[in-house]
């Protein structure tokens, strides 16, 4: 299959941006014109021709999701989608049927804004086959799973016992290998495992009552190890002291602990707050935004709150337990799993008149509009915590727009108004920088070096946007969608399904660790390690391949 | 291997090994499926291919379709939600009325809960709430939750429970302690001992009690809402979560409760559409009611209707029983009921891990554990349920 794409202009953030040709051979990108049979040929004259969209932080799989889809029924509305809402009902509602969608309206909607793959970041180890089979349902979707570590006891009890670096390289190693994830997540790094002995409270350097061990000792010790098995994307944090006033001491904390290692701090308007200010708290955007310009090792995603009715999950059950009062509807769901971590569910609604929300909302366009390299800073709502995903167009419409920015500030809450620094940062992203960091950014940080790109040979997942005026009218819905040079979505409809990709790590298990953790997974879990391998033929069928990133190589890919 | 009637991990290697009587509880709770389908048989005996052709046929021309029985992994799972939306059908499993005394319970009110190997690694105390049904129907909890490495745990056992029950604890290796009552009022009771207002004089077991309470540092609390003999378990379960939720204001406590056997289909069955597993789909969409799309109220509904409704009854598991086997394809005289079950000799269901590789939660629902057959059998016999619900596709 040959399709060539002329007259579109052509955006990567690699080449100039310009109008030219692009063929799609079989499954690969090529600018070479060829001699070949042509099998389609569009012209795309006042389109832009850019890569799949990825998005790196955004969940869709797992006990979480399901848990926050069991406890709110209620919300579920059929039926809506963004065009059939007014601009004043899509203020007010999702235009997902529910904050938490089910596996096909999820893959449907992303492919629908012109997204191709997709991260789950919070993969509890003994719900990665839960979250594999989930995103396996996900259709047209490539997908990869971050494990959740550093609440794990087993590797807190080693840390605390002066375990050698080594032994811990090859034991996260071995994690991942057997859970098929693609990088390492740490949620509140000791603090899940210290609510469980009731601890409500853990700074980066307060110990851990039972164990003894620091936050700091944790994140250390993992960024080192993601650095030693050279896996492509760093370690990915999400901070102590999520929404705390003042928490940007414990951010800037965090930052200190990997020692100069690389870094992603996620959904990071979270961890932004310092305590001057009208209500104790205030932005401390400036300060984060700063660090991140000055150290190359640093990068973020920012998990913008829209506002409206949504539901918050994660695996921080300490701070979710501690915001359980502002729980709207009053119901939320904790869990405490499998001597590995936790989960806290919290339908929430973030209103403009709240002093709070409004800072959050100005915290997180500050952030984007401060950090001035857009491959280091990365657009997600942290869905659904932030917003769904489906509110990427708004967001994007935000950035490129200082006037509609404003025209949404002045119904923030007066007190944010009044003393938020966002009315004086006029900066606009282009359209270059928006491509850059929905498409190659995301792309580089995971390892995906033949994706985020037009470049020749690079996977033929392109997406075709008609030019307009408005951003958000552009970017709600693309004209095409190619996966892998077929055009699996046009105008509205959905033509063909799609092989689908699971990113796994390229990290070998160390023969000696398995012997280990064989003998003592059973002791500690009560069940033999063999039980939650995931062994690599579970991932692979007719529609889905395996493909290995890693920060070195380019990837190689396992199909059946 | 995972017992695909309990789902907790098992000695047997083989499912005729197992021998816990849930086995042949599982073909009861089916056999009453079947007494409330009421079919006059009008058994065909034609082959698979002309069989499935006609159940194709059926499928296509019927007004009214009910998914139901037993799903035990995920693949089955998958299929049937599949099917149920592909034919604007209901679905709802035979099991999922005690999954939903406490899902709703959990809809209204949330909960705290822990998982099994969380709750066998940390808990230091264990409060199971019930009568001796609980281990008779899952005989193999006290193993699950025994960790050799652990000094042996304090188990308080509230309700009913007779000296059998105190005795399996005890071979457990737990410390248990039996304290008889009513089991409509632990949750009263326990909020009541709690606030340490106490309506009766306190003697040597009650104030043991308030030690055990008053010092545990991690509370696990057990229930299975199968098993208990109470009115409006919802509202049962929903007191006791509220009392659970009080404790973790100061202390830590969470809920452990035993859902069982329709894990796998609920987990799945809520990824696939967004609701947990008692849905109905209308124009692709799925909605949910816990009361209406109940297999109980469809076929109540559908009595009243003409022969257009089709039941299709999905048997993954129970593997031995004779009857069983010839009992596959109805014409009834109120509903059309194509079956799919083990042993069959026309749809042919194979059993999660005995016959087919599967996929099957473990009872603390965290834990997906991919099984592989764990006998030779023939291939070529054993057609998954998965294979024949896509093939009944329209
Ligand atoms: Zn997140």
């Amino acid at each position: 299959m040959i399709t060539r794409l002329f007259g579109g202009e052509c955006i990567d953030g690699v080449s100039k941006s310009e109008v030219r040709d692009l063929y799609l051979v079989q499954d690969k990108i090529s600018s070479v014109s060829t001699d070949a049979r042509l099998d389609a040929e569009y012209n795309l004259s006042n389109h832009i021709v850019v890569a799949g969209g990825i998005d790196l932080h955004t969940h869709i799989g797992g006990g979480k999701v399901n848990i926050a889809r069991l406890l709110l029924p209620e919300m579920v509305r059929h039926g809506r989608s963004r065009l059939e809402c007014t601009e004043r009902e899509w203020q007010k509602i999702a235009p997902l049927s529910s904050p938490v969608p089910g596996t096909w309206e999820t893959g449907r909607r992303y492919l629908e804004m012109g997204y191709t793959a997709c991260f789950e970041p919070a993969v509890l180890p003994a719900n990665a086959r839960h979250a594999h089979a989930e995103m396996a349902d996900t259709p047209w979707l490539d997908t990869g799973g971050y494990l959740l570590l550093g609440n794990d006891r087993l590797l807190l009890e080693w840390i605390s016992k002066g375990a050698p670096q080594s032994q811990i390289n090859d034991y996260v190693a071995w994690m991942i290998r057997a859970h098929q994830c693609c990088a390492v997540k740490v949620v509140n790094a000791g603090g899940i495992d210290a609510f469980k002995f009731n601890q409500r409270h853990l700074d980066v350097d307060e110990k851990h009552w039972h164990f003894s061990i620091t936050p700091r000792q944790i994140l250390k010790s993992l960024s080192h190890a993601v650095e030693s098995l050279g896996l492509a994307h760093p370690l990915h944090v999400h901070c102590s002291n999520l929404g705390v006033a003042g928490n940007i001491a414990s951010t800037m904390a965090t930052i200190d602990a990997v020692e100069g290692r690389r870094l992603h701090l996620t959904h990071a308007q979270f961890h932004c707050f310092g305590t001057e200010g009208p209500h104790g708290y205030c932005s401390a955007a400036k300060a984060l935004a700063d660090r991140v310009n000055a150290e190359s090792n640093l990068s973020i995603d920012v998990g913008q709150m829209q506002f409206g009715q949504t539901v918050t999950l994660s695996g921080d059950t300490m701070h979710q337990f501690a915001n359980r009062k502002q729980a709207r509807p009053r119901k939320t769901i904790f869990q405490d799993l499998e001597c590995q971590a936790g989960c806290g569910v919290l339908p929430f609604q973030y209103r403009h008149d709240q002093y709070v929300h409004s800072l959050l909302w100005a915290i997180g366009l500050e952030l984007f509009l401060r950090i001035e390299d857009p491959l280091r800073v990365f657009l997600t709502t942290d869905h659904p915590n932030g917003a769904p995903f489906t509110a990427y167009p708004h967001l994007i419409h935000l950035l490129m727009s200082y006037d509609f920015r404003m025209s949404v500030f002045e119904r923030l809450h007066a007190d944010v108004q009044s003393t938020s620094s966002l009315a004086s940062l006029k900066r606009e992203y282009s359209l270059d920088e928006i491509i850059k960091m929905t498409r190659l950014g995301p792309a580089r940080a995971l390892g995906l070096f033949d994706r985020g790109t037009l470049c020749d040979g690079g996977i033929a997942d392109v997406v075709i946007y008609e030019r307009c005026e408005n951003p958000e009218h552009m970017f709600a819905r693309p004209k095409m969608v190619f996966r892998r040079g077929t055009l699996v979505y046009r105008n509205g409809e959905f033509l063909a399904t799609a092989t689908k990709s699971t990113i796994v790590a390229n990290v070998e298990i160390d023969a000696k660790m398995d012997v280990t953790l064989r003998k003592i997974w059973p002791i500690h879990y009560g069940y033999s390690s063999d039980l939650i391998r995931i062994h690599q033929d579970e991932l692979l069928s007719d529609q889905r391949n395996i493909e290995f990133a890693s920060r070195a190589t380019k990837s190689v890919v396992i199909g059946k | 291997m995972i017992c695909p009637f309990c789902s907790l991990l098992c000695d047997a290697n083989d499912l005729n090994e197992i021998d816990c009587g849930l086995q042949n509880k599982s073909i009861v709770q089916l056999a009453k499926l079947r007494s409330q389908l009421d079919a006059s048989f009008n058994e065909s005996v034609t082959d698979t291919e002309m069989e499935t052709a006609a159940a194709i046929e059926l499928l296509k021309n019927a007004k009214r379709v009910l998914i139901t029985g037993r799903v035990a992994s995920v693949q089955t799972a998958r299929a049937a939600v599949s099917l149920a939306m592909k034919v604007n059908g209901t679905i709802d499993c035979a099991e999922a009325g005690h999954v939903f005394k406490n899902v709703l319970a959990i809809q209204r009110s949330g909960i705290h809960s822990v998982s099994l190997a969380e709750a066998r690694d940390h808990a230091d105390l264990l409060i199971v709430i019930g009568g001796d049904a609980l281990l008779d129907d899952c005989p193999r909890i006290p193993n699950s939750l025994n960790s050799e490495n652990a000094s042996p745990k304090t188990v308080l056992l509230l309700g009913t429970f007779t000296d059998k029950s105190t005795a399996a604890w005890t071979a457990a290796g737990f410390q248990p302690w039996s304290i008889s009552c009513k089991i409509e009022s632990v949750p009263t009771a326990l909020t009541q001992w709690s606030r340490a207002t106490l309506q009766f004089s306190p003697n040597r077991m009650t104030s043991q009690l308030f030690i055990a309470m008053d010092t545990a540092k991690y509370t696990a609390v057990l229930w299975s809402a199968a098993s208990l003999r109470v009115e409006q378990t919802d509202l049962w379960v929903e007191r006791l979560l509220h009392w659970i939720a009080s404790q973790n204001e100061t202390k830590r406590c969470a809920a452990l409760p035993w859902t069982s056997l329709d894990g796998t289909f609920q987990q799945v069955c809520t990824w696939l559409t967004g609701f947990p597993g008692r849905i109905r789909f209308h124009d692709g969409n799925p909605s949910f009611d816990t009361f209406t799309n109940s297999y109980e109220s469809w076929l109540a509904r559908s009595c009243e209707l003409e022969s257009d409704s089709v039941v299709i009854v999905i048997d993954e598991t129970a593997a031995t029983d004779p009857f069983i086997a010839k009992m596959v394809f109805w014409l009834g005289r109120k509903f059309h009921v194509i079956e799919l079950t083990s042993g069959s000799m026309r749809f042919p269901t194979a059993v999660a891990g005995a016959e087919v590789a599967a996929d099957i939660f473990r009872a603390d629902q965290t834990l997906l554990a991919h099984l592989s057959p764990s006998r030779e059998c023939d291939k070529s016999r054993v057609r998954p349920a998965a294979y024949w619900l896509a093939r009944l596709a329209p």
